[in-house]
Parts: structure tokens; sequence; C-alpha cells
């Protein structure tokens, strides 16, 4: 019983000590979002790493503990996930990762390389203490959603080939395909409609049309596809300028022509072709008046 | 109806017999109509015409011609010869053979049915390839124009691009198939289940079917019609295994000189099984389906080691396919696509069904079956018009394009008029997305079943998510692709009926399957994605219109690559079947019966115990005599009112007008083997033959033997006498007078006969009983009917 009521102890000092530790953290994201914006507050001070701290690492063995080299690269990544993360919610609606977030995107893979295989001095590798050490894998599964999110957003089509590093010359252009046509759908937002139809027709079918090529290509992501989404909603459902159906008649008229072909076929064939008639075969068989009688005999 | 025949007889047996004792004759007086006669419920014996007076004779004379119907007989289908003939010369060649060379064949057996594997999985995928390039090719060039239109105006120029691509193709097919090989016309697997009945249909199994048949599906199916390539290929297995196991072409003239022990109809019918069973399973990647469809439709003689290779040339097949595929897909190795139709999976969370869910899946197998009745009775008017006036070759082409043209126009008009719209999605499966007045960004649902080809819209019905089609749209669809597969079934095409079907019950099943949760106004999250409801909706169409068991179950289960689908699908098909049985046969059925084909079931009717071997043998028989003069024999073979193919050979008989007593049966072929080669009694005695005829030499001429007319026979010849005894099969079977017609039915099916011989006590033959005389017995709505015979 005193063994348990020891670490109960233990437990509540933790708790206590994650409660101020709070505290002092959202406080200090207040203090620094006001003056610097959207840098990641808590990691300047390394409270958790402190070694003043009360933790239960305190007690492992020396060889056990993280290096500093280690304890540096995780700082750096903590510092950059968080911006990358602003970052991707800032742009979530109307999507704008890929452009604006793919140089975070970028250095955050850099550092996840280093971690994972980089050396640092007296070459010490970090990726077991770091992505591997527990259950929860914390880094590693943080990473892992990042680079989901990258893939489902498909941003590697609308960044350049080289090396990823820029957005490419094709998003540019579309993107300012893109403006011109949302520039002319503000001058012509007044008023009628059929107007707008057809004064943007140009602006938007060449957008429309240079869309098509992309997606033949393989060069969509999911900044240009919801930008085109949305220019066509709102070309289609708001300013309703459809094409319309106006070739009932002579759709109707061929068809009726094609369904009547059939029809003159088969009267035609009922009437003038020679009905297929079959020789019939008068098969050679018993005499069979006494079975016959056979059977009658049976049955009566 | 000609029902109006000499001798009917008609017994329904659970009336009274006779009333009182009272015989009750009936004559019927009229040129026409029913001879089967029920007074209230009295069961009728209909006297036949031997016993009428000579005055009513006239009258009652059947017309000679009459127009085309199914209840009939051609003449033109022979049996094969199944049973193996045990004359001297094969007990010789036994003798010489070692335990050693008997070892070889069984290895050969194998080598073959591998082969017969590795081809069937070929040619599947060269119909595949091409099928999908061509069809690919030429929705991209009606797209565009479509595309071009709809904007420009003109739409109406892209309708009839569409109809003269569809008719261009499909009168390509329709040529070579019917001018150059009408057997290669339709899926061919009525057919096939005739050859394992034991019927030889002419030509089926030939180089030049195959060949026919192959580009024939590929034209059809790229012409847009609403056909499927899978029934084909099952007659394309069937072919190359009659071909791979002959070890020659006689078509293209080449003998390789290998395999020649298996030049016969035994063994060559157990390698066709083995070729269809190959055929199913490259059409649906089931190699268990195809093996059990090969149990289901034929082979009656039934072994562990024939099911073991069938097995074999099945799995290579549906391999073989697989691998040449995921070569083309350049990912060499990878084995997903095991068949030419591929289902997907269904294994998602959406896709489980619950035990409440039973009653509604065989309601779905009633409309199923109902729908499948209504498909075959049309059909079955359809056919019967067009064998008797739509024979003419050029009108079948031009009748095959005005389909094709027509189902071009049809599907744009839906397509044109529809408003359905969809979002396009990411990785959905249009491949041909059509916009037409669509919002930008959207396309026509309409599009995605009727602008493709048929399997990738099954696919699409079966796996699109909730929502993806409306119900106007799926019911219109369904109306529609009903009417045009009904239409196009029967077509001098060739071209199968399982994809239409499919697809038609995957667009009411998902029909249903949407429907339901607006009638319970639930939302209950079984009933949430219609993919399965598509699927068991396929299964009761197709089990509706073919009516197919066992092996259509394992079929959709492997096909479908879930297990547990097996017990809905089973109890599925078995509503689909039991409904649709009551009110007409399976569509593969009513053809084999419009062909009249002498098809025997697998029992005989049921009310037909009191008929004996007396009155449905054929009688008087013509017989040889063991030593027979060549004059005689060669007359009775070319004989035109004469076609009989086995003869028996009786010992001399004492008097002329007495039938003489059996001592073996001796077939035509062999006769002509031997008239060919002057096997006479002279010859052989001076020596003039160079070596004695062997078994190998009747092997040589198999199959097609020459007709007589082409054996000269010179007028000294025709006085020899040539001696049967060694060549006739020595103990042919035999029944006495009074075994019963199921009895005798029963030997013949089991035993895969060709002749039965009918005996009296004292061995004397009194008749013989042949495939036709037994298959002319059929239950109809009256009691026991007869079909006439009927020249071809």
């Amino acid at each position: 019983m005193g063994v348990f009521k020891g670490y109960r102890c233990v437990l509540f000092l933790l708790l206590w000590r994650n409660l101020i530790l709070g505290e002092i953290f959202v406080h200090a994201a207040v203090e620094t979002s006001e003056d610097e914006e959207l840098k990641p507050p808590a990691f300047k001070e390394n409270i958790y790493f402190s070694p003043l701290s009360l933790s239960l690492s305190a007690s492992f063995p020396k060889e056990l503990e993280m290096t500093d080299y280690c304890l540096e690269l995780m700082h750096d990544f903590g510092q950059i996930s968080a911006s990358l993360t602003s970052c991707l919610v800032v742009n979530a609606r109307p999507v704008k990762v890929c452009q604006n977030c793919y140089s975070l995107y970028n250095s955050l893979q850099d550092i996840y390389t280093n971690i994972s295989t980089g050396m640092g001095p007296g070459n010490e590798s970090c990726q077991e203490s770091l992505l591997h050490a527990d259950r929860v894998m914390l880094l590693y599964n943080l990473y892992n959603s990042f680079e989901n999110i990258w893939n489902t957003a498909e941003c590697i089509n609308c960044l350049s080939s080289e090396h990823l590093r820029s957005v490419s010359n094709t998003t540019l252009y579309f993107i300012d395909r893109l403006n011109q046509s949302q520039t002319c759908f503000e001058k012509y937002q007044q008023g009628n409609h059929s107007e707008l139809c057809v004064e943007c027709r140009t602006s938007y079918k060449i957008l429309n049309d240079l869309y098509s090529g992309m997606s033949k290509n393989k060069s969509l992501c999911i900044d240009v596809e919801d930008a085109m989404n949305t220019t066509r909603r709102l070309w289609s459902k708001d300013f309703k300028c459809l094409l319309k159906r106006e070739e009932n008649v002579p759709v109707i008229a061929v068809s009726s022509f094609m369904l009547f072909l059939p029809l003159i076929f088969y009267l035609s064939n009922y009437l003038h072709s020679e009905q297929k008639k079959r020789k019939l075969i008068h098969p050679k068989r018993a005499k069979s008046s006494h079975s016959l009688m056979n059977i009658q005999d049976k049955y009566s | 109806m000609a029902n109006n025949i000499a001798k009917k007889v008609s017994w329904s047996g659970e009336g009274t017999p006779l009333l009182n004792g009272a015989e009750e004759r009936r004559y019927s007086g009229q040129p026409s109509g029913g001879s089967m006669f029920h007074i209230g419920k009295m069961s009728t014996v209909d006297l036949e015409e031997e016993s009428v007076t000579p005055e009513e004779d006239p009258m009652r004379r059947r017309p000679s011609e009459i127009p085309h119907n199914e209840k009939l007989l051609s003449l033109k289908y022979e049996s094969l010869d199944y049973d193996n003939l045990e004359n001297q010369l094969f007990l010789e060649e036994e003798r010489r053979m070692s335990p050693m060379s008997f070892r070889c064949l069984e290895i050969c057996r194998w080598i073959i049915c591998g082969l017969i594997g590795v081809l069937t999985g070929s040619i599947a995928f060269f119909i595949d390839i091409l099928v999908e390039n061509l069809a690919g090719l030429k929705y991209d060039v009606i797209k565009e124009y479509i595309d071009k239109f709809t904007e420009a105006g003109g739409l109406s120029i892209s309708l009839i691009l569409w109809a003269v691509l569809n008719s261009a193709f499909v009168m390509l097919g329709a040529f070579i198939v019917a001018f150059i090989e009408p057997i290669a016309a339709g899926s061919g697997i009525p057919q096939i289940k005739c050859y394992l009945n034991g019927v030889k249909i002419p030509r089926v199994v030939r180089l030049k079917t195959l060949v026919v048949k192959v580009w024939g599906v590929i034209f059809s199916v790229v012409g847009g019609l609403a056909v499927g390539k899978e029934g084909p290929m099952i007659h394309s297995g069937a072919v190359v295994a009659a071909g791979v196991s002959q070890g020659r072409s006689t078509s293209l003239k080449k003998d390789f000189k290998i395999f020649e022990y298996f030049r016969r109809d035994t063994e060559k019918r157990d390698f066709v099984s083995a070729g269809a069973a190959a055929g199913v399973s490259a059409a649906f990647g089931a190699p268990v389906g195809g093996v059990l469809f090969s149990l289901e439709e034929g082979a009656s003689f039934w072994n562990q080691m024939l099911t073991w290779r069938i097995f074999f040339a099945s799995m290579i097949s549906t391999f073989t396919l697989n691998n040449f595929l995921s070569f083309y897909k350049q990912k060499p190795g990878e084995l997903s696509s095991p068949g030419l139709i591929n289902f997907g999976t269904f294994d998602s969370e959406h896709v489980q069904y619950s035990l409440y869910e039973f009653p509604l899946f065989i309601c779905m197998g009633a409309i199923g079956g109902i729908l499948g009745a209504v498909f075959n009775t049309l059909n079955y008017w359809l056919t019967i018009f067009r064998i008797r006036y739509v024979h003419r070759r050029c009108l079948q082409v031009m009748e095959a394009m005005l389909v094709a043209a027509v189902t071009a126009t049809v599907s744009f008009a839906m397509i044109y008029f529809s408003t359905d719209c969809q979002p396009l999605k990411k990785g959905s499966p249009e491949e041909y997305p059509l916009q037409l007045f669509c919002a930008d960004g959207e396309y026509n649902a309409m599009a995605t079943a009727f602008f493709n080809t048929p399997e990738k819209s099954v696919r699409s019905l079966f796996h699109s998510p909730p929502g993806t089609y409306n119900p106007q749209t799926l019911g219109l669809f369904t109306l529609t692709y009903f009417l045009l597969a009904c239409w196009t079934y029967g077509l001098t095409v060739s071209a199968g009926v399982f994809i239409p079907s499919l697809l038609i019950g995957a667009a009411w099943g998902r029909l249903f399957g949407i429907l339901l949760p607006i009638i319970f106004s639930t939302k209950n999250s079984v009933w949430a994605d219609p993919g399965k409801y598509a699927l068991m909706g396929a299964a009761a169409q197709l089990g509706g219109i073919v009516r197919m068991t066992l092996s259509l179950t394992v079929i959709l289960v492997e096909a479908t690559g879930s297990v547990t689908y097996g017990l809905p699908i089973m109890l599925v098909l078995m509503t689909a079947k039991i409904v649709g049985d009551y009110f007409i046969e399976g569509l593969y059925d009513v053809h084999i019966k419009l062909q009249s084909v002498p098809f025997l079931h697998w029992e005989a009717p049921a009310t037909s115990h009191w008929l004996t071997a007396r009155e449905v043998m054929s009688s008087p028989v013509t017989c040889f005599n063991r030593v027979e003069k060549v004059g005689t024999i060669v007359d009775v073979l070319s004989a035109t009112s004469t076609n009989h193919n086995g003869f028996p050979v009786i010992m001399q008989a004492s008097s002329s007008d007495e039938p003489g007593k059996l001592c073996g049966l001796i077939l035509r072929s062999q006769l002509i083997v031997l008239l060919k080669h002057k096997v006479f009694v002279e010859r052989v005695r001076s020596r003039l033959c160079r070596r004695r005829l062997q078994l190998k030499d009747f092997r040589d001429a198999y199959p097609r033997f020459p007709p007589i007319q082409s054996i000269h026979v010179s007028q000294d010849e025709r006085e020899c006498m040539m001696d049967l005894t060694e060549f006739m099969n020595p103990t042919p079977y035999t029944v006495p007078e009074e075994t019963s017609l199921p009895r005798v039915f029963k030997l013949f099916r089991a035993l895969g006969l060709r002749h039965l011989v009918v005996v009296d006590d004292q061995n004397r033959v009194m008749g013989l009983v042949t495939r036709k005389d037994l298959a002319r017995y059929h239950l109809g709505k009256h009691g026991l009917e007869e079909l006439d015979l009927a020249h071809p």
C-alpha cells in the first residue's frame, strides 16, 4: 500500500504541473502572437525540455536520454509543423493550399529527412529515439498526416518539376486566366445575366479549355480544381449560361425516321418474303395396331 | 401447330383410365387442328391412321409442308458415337499397345488440356484488347463530334454519325457470319449444349467457325449492339478443344501426326467439355464455375479424372488471360483481372446484408423470373418470325444493321432528352463522360449507361456510390435496354446474352435498391448502398433468362469474389428459375427447340411409362448380312430416302421376310471407309489388298467421312462380297420389345448411345431406336405430345 501511495503522489504532482504549464502555454501564446505573427510560441521557451523540469525522464540513465542534436531537430520539427498547420488552415477555403504552403511543406520534408536518415555529430541517428521509440509515435504520425493531406491535394501537379520549389508556369497562367474571368464577371454582374453570358463567354471558354487540357495532362491540384469548380458553378448555376436544347426538331425527325425503318423492313419481309416451309417426313414405324391393343388392354 | 400427325397418343395420367371400360376413340376429321381430345377429365387414346378407313384417309393426310415451328425435329442432326466400338480391330490394337503407351496417352490428355487453357485464354485476351481499343476509338470520335456539335449546333449529324459507325461495324460482323459460317451466329451456348448432349451439330467445332466467331464478336460488341462477348468465349473454347485434341486441322489440311488416338467422338467430346469450361473460366474468371458449367450442361460420362483435367484446363485458361492482361496493363505479374468481365469486389462495409433482407432478395428473384419469362417469350416469337420470313442472307445482314442503327438512335435520344446531370468526380468510372446540356463539370448520367461498352456499364451500376443515378434514368434505361437486348438476341451476329441480361438486371436492381428506403421511409444504413441490389437484380435477371442454376451461382460468386454472397445469389437464382419455369423454358432451350435439335433431357417425359420400345422404335430396319454383296450396300447407302447411319448385321435369314438374328452393328462411316479401301472378300483372297485395314484408317477419315457419291464402285465390284465380321460392333446394346420408354431413355442418356436395337425373344431384329425416336416425345400442355420429323 505504501508503494501505491508513493506513485499516487508522483502522478498528482505531474498533473498539477501540467496544469500550470498549460496556463503558461496559453499566456505565452497570447503574448507572442501579438508581436510575431503566427510563430509557434511555446517552443521558444523550451520549457518542456528544461533540465530543471520535474519529469519521469529525469531518473533515466544517461545513455537512454536524447542527445542535444536530436532535441534540436525535434524543436525545429515542432516549429515548422505548427506554422504549416496554421498556413493550411488559413488557406483552407477557398483552397489555396498548394500555392501558399509549399515552401513550409518543403522545409518540413527536409527536417523529416534529417530525422529519419540524417546523421548528427558523432554519427548519431535520431530515427529510433524520435520516430519509433514509443507506441504513439507522435512525430511519425504527425508527418504522415501532413503527407497524406499533401498527396490528397495532389499539390505536386501544380508545382514546377524542378525540385518542387515553386508554383509551375501552367498554374500561374491558369490563375491569370481565372482572374481575367472573374474581372469580367464582376464587371457584368449587375443587371442582366444574359449580357454576361455573351460578354464573358470567350474568357470563360479559354479558361475552361485550359482546364480541360490540364486535366488531360494530369496537372491539376486542389487549388486549380476548386477555383474551376467555383467558377463553373457561378457560370452554370448562378448566371445560368447553359446551352439550350435547340435542336429538338431535327433530332426527333432523324430518330423517328430511324425507328420507322425496321417497321418497314419487317412489314415488307412479312408481305413479300417467301415463308420458309419445312418438309415433313413420315418415319418408318411398326404397324402398331396390335401394340395399341396392348395399350388398351393395359388400361381397360 | 402440326398436331394432326398420324400417331398422336395422349395420356394424362391423373384421369380415370377409360370410364366404364368403354373405349373412347376419336378420329380427327379436320386437316389441321389438335388431335388431342379431352372430354371432361377423361383421358383419351387417339388412334393412328392405319386403322382408319380408306375414305377418310385423304382428308386426314397431313400436309407435307408446314411453316417452321418449335415442334419439329430436323433430320440434319446426327448423334455422336460416344459408345466405344469394340470390334476386332480395336481389340487387336489394344493388344499391341504396351502399358507404357497407355500412360503416355494419359500424359497427352493433360498436355492437351493445358494447351486448351492457354489457347482459350489467349483468344479471350485477343478479343478483349481489340474490343477495348476499337470501342475506345469509336467512342472518342463520337464524343468529339457530340462535344463539338453541342455548341455549334447540328447534333442530329452526330446522331447519324453514331448510327452509321455502329451499322458499319455490325455489317462486317453480320456479313461474315451470314455468308461464311451461319453456325457462328448467337452465343454458341445452345450449340455447345447440344454437342455435349451428344448431338453432332454440323460444322460447330471447325476452325472456320472459330475465326468467324471471334471476329463476329469483336464487330458486334464494337458496333454497340446490346450484346456481350462472354457467351461466344464458351463456343470458342470448345472449338479450340476440338481442334487441339485432334492434332490436325482439316480446314487447313494440316496434320501434325500427333494425338491420333483421340480422333473419335468419345475422346473429342471429353475435350470439348474441357474447352467449354475453359471458355467460361476465361469469360468470367471463374474456373470452378466453368467446371460446373460443363457438368451441368453436358458430359454424361463424368469421372473424377476428367473433372480434374477440366479443372486444370479452366485454371490455365484464366491464368493465361490474367497474365497477358497484366503484361498489357504494364503491371507484369500482377494477376488481378482474371476474366473478361470483372465485377469488382464487394467488400466494403456498406454492402453487407442481413437476415431480414432475404425476403427482399427472394422477391427480386421472382421479378427476375417474370421478366426473364417475358424476355424469352418475346424472343421466341421474334425468332419464329425470323426463321420463317428473314431467312435470306442479305436480309439477315440488313436486319442486323438496322438493329445497330436503331440502338444508336435510341441511345442518343435517351441521352439527349435526359436531364439527369451528375457531378464529375475524380476516379469515377466514366471513361467517356458526355456533357451535352449539363453544367460544366457535370456529365449526363444516362450517357454512362448507354455511351459505354456494356461491361463497363454493369460495373458502374454495381459500384457507383449511392446517388449516381436517378430513378427515372434507371427505369427508362431498363425498359429500353430490355427491348433492345430482346430484339438483338437471335440476330445473325455472334454475340452473347449474358452481359445484356446482367445489365438489365443491374439497372432494375439498383432502381429497386434506391426505391426501398423511399418506400419504407427509413434511413436504414443497410439499404444505403444500392450496389448489392444491383448485383442481386443482375443475378435474378440472368437466372430468369438462361435458367442455369449451380454453375451460374458459382460463376457469379467467383466473379464478384465474395463467398458471402453465395447464399443470397443462390436463393435469387432458385426463385428466378422456379418462377420462370412456370411460364416458359430457358432461352437456350427455346432456341434449341426452334433449331429442331433432337435434344435428350435428363429424364424421359414423366407420363411415358406405358410407352414401350415397340411403339418407339423405327421398323422395319434396314439390315445387312454378315457377308453382304457390295452392290446392296452401295444401293442402300446411296438411297436418298434412307439416310440411316447404323445398320444391324444379321445372320443369313432363312426366308426373306422373316427378320434375321442379330449379330452385330455397323455404321455408315465404317462402310464408307471399307468401300473406299475396297475390302472385298474376293480381293482379300486374291491378295490384291496390300495390307489389312487398321483402326488408323478409320481415324484418318474422321470426322469428315466422304459422302457415298464420291466413292466409285465399278460394275464388277458390285458383284463382290464384303465380310463385315471384323469391323462391326459384335455386341451392340439391345432391349426387348417390352422395355418401357423411360428405361430405353435412361440407357440412351447414360451410355450416350446412338443406336439401340430392339430384339424379340429369339434375338431377331424387330426395330431400331435412335435419338430422334426418343426426342420426339415431350410433355406439352395436353400431356404427352409427339414432334414431327422434318427435312432441314
